[in-house]
């Protein structure tokens, strides 16, 4: 197989908590709380979980917008952390971030051209007097006209704005951008216009994409492998079709029934009670074990580590000490072969 | 079921600097007694102004109902005199919005904001509204109700606060609770709980106006559900009929593109163009410039709406001629 682009191991990111009047360190926001994953060149992984799952700030912290507490990240065999200012500037070439809100992304004083032009010129790119063609080339690779070159970014739409943040992204031709709920916030005709140019565009350039979101049909489309994560650690990934079909985590399970799909009838829903546990004060053992409707003691004591389940070939992993115990599961046990 | 609502020619427009904002341009619709009606349509497209112009929550200025009626049990409640509003308001209408945090006040404790509405509308002592405010967030699913009363909203997350946004609304007893984007701003698992809860409502015959954009969220939801676009009423159908066999192209593009999400790897059936500007709508039928079936005709002359089956309208020339009956997976005899 060949080697990961990005790959990621057992990283932290906590925040820590002041309070009283000396502001003392009162604990920490275990915002990232031990995750690892690859990403594969070309590949999408979708990350998905509910708010406060910690999915924004893995995805910040993988860009250098947050430091990790502790752990590694390796970009193409290149270390991302520690790092001096001088590599900051090259890693960014290899990896672009979209966010999720089109109208704070993008500064309001700047032009779409300086706003396209600014990475090229910083990185030495292309010469100064050759930036309105090369941000006119990067409009037409997302469907925009040249002439909206010297507007500002209050003079268009949602959608049309998470097309110029994906210019601006694509400007430096990276291997790896982190997407942040970037069609969230459109509409539903606009957000599958986006889709489909960052479809493109993949296939184009050949672009990894860490896809963060919380619709599951966005996933279900772009992505090829998907992570579920919970209150900071991931507790299932596996191909998308797989996990989306077939889930076996019981917070994975949970997620998906609860969603309303058109064109379903009398599906069996999982209703999960309380709210999610605040990341100050995580739950012990099994983060999900105070809202699992099939925990046991086991679950409050000891923390499941993320382990293989069924065939090596499916790719899948389960953090649960039932996973090959819940209902349902003993259909798609293969037994492990031995090589 | 009788009628509970009759919305006639509903039109509210805000009057800004750039010109007149065409927010809802003259829509009709019923709502029966106990039913759930859901009103779907994209953001801008005047859905959350028409549920705010029938309870006179629109801030005026900018804002003005300029044409329209909305008899509730046969009063024009458009056209009631503020004090005869005030029994209406919260007692029969209730309403609850997207952003629970903003719905109630920062400085007063959940069970103090309770007892108000509790006062207002009826004659109680404070004891009495108290026992009964806590009574309803028990029912709402809050743990700890008592406690509960005492805490400020900020004490509560978002999935909590709409709980007592519903326990608020519902309390009064009200006949027709409006539901704007109510679980928006939150997570799924926690929509399905307040989901949940919505369709308690129905048990006590509480009928639901549930203003969404989320078409999973109405079919669960609904018995009968209007569209709208670009401020007008496109469509009207019950709940499986919109979805099996919709008689608006821009009903279908949208249950395409939302369809084509479930198919991996394709590439998605996008609606190109955009929506036009509320301040300059086009003479025709406003969905023309995006619609694959547009004839000359669309352009110059607004369809009317025309009856395509029982309950079944659809604001276009082509009304249920084009395409056939869609939707997977359809089972024999459905």
């Amino acid at each position: 197989m060949t080697e990961p682009l990005l790959r990621i191991r057992d990283l932290k990111t906590w925040y820590p908590v002041h309070r009283g009047v000396l502001a003392r360190l009162a604990g920490h926001v275990r915002a990232v709380d031990g995750v690892s994953l690859e990403v594969y060149p070309g590949e999408t992984l979708g990350l998905v979980g509910e708010s406060g799952c910690g999915k924004s700030t893995l995805a910040r912290t993988i860009m250098g917008l947050e430091h990790p507490t502790s752990g590694e990240m390796r970009l193409g065999g290149a270390a991302l952390w520690p790092r001096r200012h001088r590599d900051t500037l090259r890693l960014r070439r290899r990896m672009q971030m979209v966010f999720q809100d089109p109208y704070s992304s993008l500064n309001p004083r700047m032009t779409i051209l300086d706003i396209l032009a600014e990475g090229l010129i910083e990185h030495g790119l292309i010469r100064v007097r050759d930036r309105e063609a090369a941000a006119a080339a990067l409009l037409a690779e997302v469907g925009m006209e040249p002439s909206v070159l010297h507007r500002y970014p209050h003079e268009f739409s949602g959608g049309q704005r998470q097309r110029i943040s994906i210019a601006r992204a694509m400007a430096l031709r990276p291997e790896l951008v982190l997407c942040d709920e970037a069609v969230s916030a459109l509409d539903v005709s606009v957000r599958a216009q986006v889709l489909n140019l960052l479809l493109n565009l993949r296939t184009s350039h050949n672009l990894a994409y860490l896809f963060i979101a919380h619709d599951l049909g966005v996933i279900r489309h772009i992505a090829h492998r998907v992570a579920v994560m919970y209150l900071g650690v991931l507790v299932e990934t596996g191909p998308v079709a797989e996990v989306l079909d077939d889930p076996v985590h019981p917070y994975t399970r949970a997620l998906l029934s609860a969603i309303p799909v058109p064109y379903s009838r009398g599906r069996e829903r999982i209703v999960l009670s309380g709210d999610v546990p605040s990341a100050a004060r995580p739950p012990s053992g099994c983060r999900f074990h105070t809202r699992c409707p099939y925990a046991v003691t086991k679950c409050a004591i000891e923390t499941p580590a993320m382990e293989p389940f069924g065939a090596p070939s499916a790719r899948r992993s389960v953090a649960c000490f039932r996973a090959t115990e819940l209902p349902g599961a003993s259909a798609r046990i293969v037994k492990p072969s031995r090589n | 079921m009788g009628q509970l609502l009759d919305v006639k020619g509903l039109k509210t427009q805000f009057f800004t600097q750039d010109g007149i904002v065409h927010a809802v341009n003259g829509i009709s619709y019923t709502v029966n007694e106990g039913e759930t009606l859901g009103i779907v349509g994209e953001s801008g497209c005047g859905k959350s102004v028409t549920a705010m112009s029938l309870l006179r929550l629109i801030p005026s200025p900018p804002g003005r109902i300029v044409a329209g009626s909305a008899l509730f049990r046969g009063h024009d409640i458009l056209a009631l005199p503020p004090a005869d509003l005030r029994h209406v308001r919260g007692r029969r209408i209730a309403m609850i919005f997207q952003e629970p945090s903003a719905a109630l006040s920062p400085l007063l404790r959940v069970g103090d904001q309770m007892v108000e509405v509790l006062r207002t509308h009826g004659d109680m002592t404070d004891e009495a509204a108290r026992r009964i405010a806590t009574g309803w967030l028990h029912k709402v699913g809050i743990p700890d109700p008592e406690e509960r009363m005492l805490a400020y909203p900020f004490h509560l997350s978002g999935g909590m606060i709409q709980r007592v946004m519903i326990a608020m609304a519902m309390m009064l007893e009200p006949d027709l609770l409006i539901a704007d984007e109510p679980t928006t701003a939150l997570d799924v698992t926690i929509q399905a709980q307040i989901l949940d809860l919505l369709r308690a409502t129905r048990q006590s015959d509480t009928a639901l106006i549930l203003i969404t954009h989320d078409m999973g969220v109405v079919w669960e939801m609904c018995d009968r559900i209007v569209v709208m676009y670009a401020s007008r009423i496109v469509e009207e159908a019950p709940c499986e009929q919109l979805f099996h066999a919709p008689g608006h192209p821009y009903t279908r593009a949208l249950l395409d593109s939302l369809q084509s999400m479930n198919q991996a790897g394709s590439r998605l059936t996008a609606i190109e163009g955009q929506v036009p500007s509320p301040l300059a709508y086009p003479p025709g039928c406003r969905f023309a410039a995006r619609c694959p079936h547009a004839m000359d005709r669309c352009r110059r002359e607004q369809p009317p709406h025309q009856r395509i089956g029982p309950d079944h309208h659809s604001a276009c020339f082509l009304a249920g001629t084009f395409g056939a009956t869609r939707g997977p997976r359809k089972e024999a005899g459905s």
